[in-house]
This record gives structure tokens, sequence and C-alpha cells, in this order.
């Protein structure tokens, strides 16, 4: 026997979510009755090295985003800081202007098409 | 009365709880057979029948048996709440699937397939770690977060595109079992076999990445970062990370039998035919993923995101507009 129950996309979440609801209560349960109680506490691994090498536990969300911009995106990190971030104004200025100019022409162009041949 | 029963089988049972606990135990022994073969080992060959129970054997010992060990920052209960909400979700996706006794089929399931088959356990699988902190442990999470932003739009893309193909003249839209039935006839057409190919690529090096099998294997990078993001997890917490990680793996390689390959058509679900028609394709899937985590060597974390980059994500962008051009 097999049923396949079609559903609005809104009852299709509802009835997921019950579900899961419903499988997490009985892995929570069967994972607490089996799991072992032993429990052992020591320092923080850190392969020998005594815990004060590490001043944060966690990275901050700042060195993700460079570890992904310096190291993935480097053409793109490079680009923005020797061509827009390049400390000079006017090299911000020729970037942002010709960017604007850019975005005129095409606002003039749609103006154009949209006169000539919309209905 | 009777559905109920079919939905508690249908999630608990067949092909819920129960079946894909097996399933992954039975693909991480798979992996591991194989895996020994190519390197000239005998891998696991003790525990039952060509120690096929191996996988079970070590799920249990270190949930019975293991001590959890853990340190003045550990928080155990986060991080086995954590993996307990991210097996449910992946268990509760399968009702999606035909495979599924209770099918639940509408507009868009693929969207929530997709959340709750990979989004909601990759959360879980961040939280879990971060619950036990420790130096390498942050190391392994902030690699496999990057690993993730171009990993998970390529598993997305490289199964929406055969599902839009599948049911934009008919079928409900967007649905996976509305679009397995039509994916043979995409393959027989020229130009759909041309963008199921590029999904199929894009596919094969999402799932590698998903599962973080060499050459993707950056956020564990055993011996560089000691084990990445499972570092600080030992006894039962580590059983529920192998398991977790098995059954994200299995319902991957389902989903992929399904819309890239038709899951058992030419034949019916209920066929003898239909079934073993799942199982090949199944573990042709999963020799082919087994067969590049062993003949590959491990990239860097820029490497690895500009592989995934060129082989997956663009083939992906490309099956997209060649979708919408024809």
């Amino acid at each position: 026997m097999r049923i396949a129950k079609i559903v609005d996309p809104f009852t299709a979440i509802y009835l997921i979510t019950v579900f899961t609801i419903a499988i997490l209560a009985v892995t929570i349960a069967v994972y607490y009755t089996l799991k072992s109680k032993r429990v052992r506490i020591t320092s923080v691994y850190l392969g020998g090295e005594p815990e004060n090498v590490v001043s944060m536990i966690t990275p901050s969300v700042g060195a993700l985003y460079w570890g992904f911009m310096k190291r993935f995106a480097k053409h793109l990190y490079e680009a923005l800081v020797e061509k827009i971030h390049t400390g000079s104004l006017h090299d911000w200025q020729k970037f942002i202007s010709s960017w604007l100019a850019i975005l005129i022409i095409i606002s003039i162009i749609s103006f154009v098409l949209f006169t000539l041949f919309a209905r | 009365m009777n559905e109920i029963i079919l939905i508690l089988i249908s999630i608990l049972i067949f092909p819920g709880l129960l079946f894909l606990v097996v399933l992954s135990f039975l693909t991480q022994y798979a992996v591991r057979k194989l895996s020994a073969r190519y390197q000239r080992r005998m891998g696991p060959s003790y525990v039952g029948p060509l120690g096929i129970l191996q996988p079970f054997y070590d799920f249990w010992k270190l949930l019975r048996s293991k001590e959890i060990v853990k340190n003045k920052y550990s928080l155990v209960s986060a991080a086995e709440i954590s993996l307990l909400i991210g097996i449910s979700s992946i268990v509760a996706s399968v009702v999606l699937l035909p495979l599924s006794l209770y099918n639940i089929v509408s507009d868009f399931d693929i969207l929530i397939f997709f959340y709750m088959a990979s989004v909601v356990p990759l959360f879980m699988m961040v939280i879990a770690s971060l619950s036990m902190p420790g130096p390498y442990t942050s190391m392994g999470v902030s690699r496999l977060l990057s690993l993730a932003t171009l990993s998970e739009p390529t598993y997305f893309a490289s199964l929406i595109i055969p599902v839009y193909l599948a049911t934009r003249q008919s079928g409900v839209f967007m649905s996976i079992s509305s679009a397995y039935r039509n994916v043979l006839s995409i393959w027989l057409d020229p130009r759909g076999a041309v963008i199921m190919v590029l999904c199929l690529i894009a596919y094969i090096v999402a799932v590698q990445a998903k599962s973080m099998y060499q050459p993707f294997n950056i956020p564990e990078a055993e011996q560089e970062i000691i084990a990445g993001y499972e570092t600080e997890f030992s006894g039962p917490l580590l059983a529920l990370m192998n398991l977790f990680h098995d059954m994200d793996l299995a319902v991957s390689l389902i989903i992929g039998v399904y819309l890239l390959f038709g899951g058992p058509l030419p034949y019916s679900h209920t066929s003898p035919q239909g079934i073993l028609m799942i199982i090949i394709k199944y573990l042709i899937l999963l020799v082919v993923v087994t067969l590049i985590k062993n003949i590959m060597g491990r990239y860097r974390i820029e490497q690895g995101l500009a592989q995934i980059l060129k082989y997956g994500l663009v083939p992906s962008i490309m099956a997209s507009i060649l979708t919408f051009l024809f």
C-alpha cells in the first residue's frame, strides 16, 4: 500500500515540520537511552601545547571574511585595492563617476527604447 | 487510521529512520571496502560476512562503550541535540521522495527537500562543531563554511534544473515525484542530454564537496588540523556525527538516482526490476564518488574553492543558461 498525497506547499512544509519533530522525539529517546554515560574532562586539545597559545577559541567574523577575500577572491581584492581604494580621492572619483556614467547611459537607452517600442 | 500507520511506517521504518540508518552503514561499508581495495588493503573483514557488520559494530561500540571527552568550554548537550535535529531533518525529507510509502507531493517540493536535506543539516553540523570548541574545530568549521558557499549552490542548481525541465510542461510543477518520471525523456532529447551531462558533472563535484571526500576533505584535513570540525567529538557524539555524515551522503545519492537517472525507470517502484535498477544506479554513483576519493589528493582551501567554481558552478550555470535558451 502506498499513498501519494498532493498538497499545497504550505501544507507540505507544515507536514514535514511535524514529521521532523516526531522523528526528533524518537531519536532523542533512543539516543539518550542507549548512549554511554561515561564522561572524561580534559583540557582543550592543542596538540600538546598549553592553553594560552590560543587567545581566541573561535575565529572572528572579520578573520573569516578576510580569509575568503584575500585567498579565494584574490583578483577581486586586488581590483578593489588597486583601482578603487587606492587612497587617492581622484581615483575614487574616477571610478564612481565612470559607473554613474554607465548607469546614466543605460537609463537613457532604456528610456528611448521604452518610448519607441512600448505598447 | 491507516494513513497514520502508513505515516509512522514511512518516517520511522521505511524509507525513514531505520532504513536510512541501515543504508548509511552499508554505504559506509562500501566506501571503506572499495577504498581499501584501491589501496591494496583488506578493509573491514571480520565482523559479519565479509566484514559487512563492521560499521554497525563501530557505531555500537562508540555509542555504548566509549566515553565522551570534554573540556570546560564544551556544550555536549547542544552538540547532541544539533546533530539529532540534523538527522531528523534528513530523515523527514525522504517523505518527499517517490520511494516513500507516504509520499508528500507539492509544487516546489524540491525547495523543501533542499532545505531539509542540505541547508538544515549543514547548519546543524556547524552548530554541533562550534558547541565543542577548540582551535582545530574553528579552523575546520571556517573551511566547511567556505566550501559550502560554492558547493551548496552547485548542488542546488544541479538538482533543480532537471526538475524544472521535467515538470515545466506536465505534472506538479517543480515536484520531485513528478520530475523523475520524465527524466529519461530528457536524456533521450539531444539538447536535454547536454544539459543533463552538465548537471551530472556539477552534481558529482557538489556531492564530493558536501561529503568532504578527497579532494575536498579540507574541513577535516587529517594530519594537518587533526580532524578539523570533528576534532573534539568522541564516544556517542562521534557515533552520531559519523551516522549524520553517512546519512547525508546516502540521501544525496538517492536524490541523484531519482533526478538524474530516473529512479526505477524504465520499470516501476513495485517491480523487482525497478528495485534492482535503483540499487544499481545508487551503486554506480557511490562507486564514482569513492573512485574520485581514492585517486585524488587533498586541495588547499583556495584550490578547492577554485575547482568547485570551475568544475561545479560553471557547468551548472551553463546548464541553467541552456535550459532557458531551449
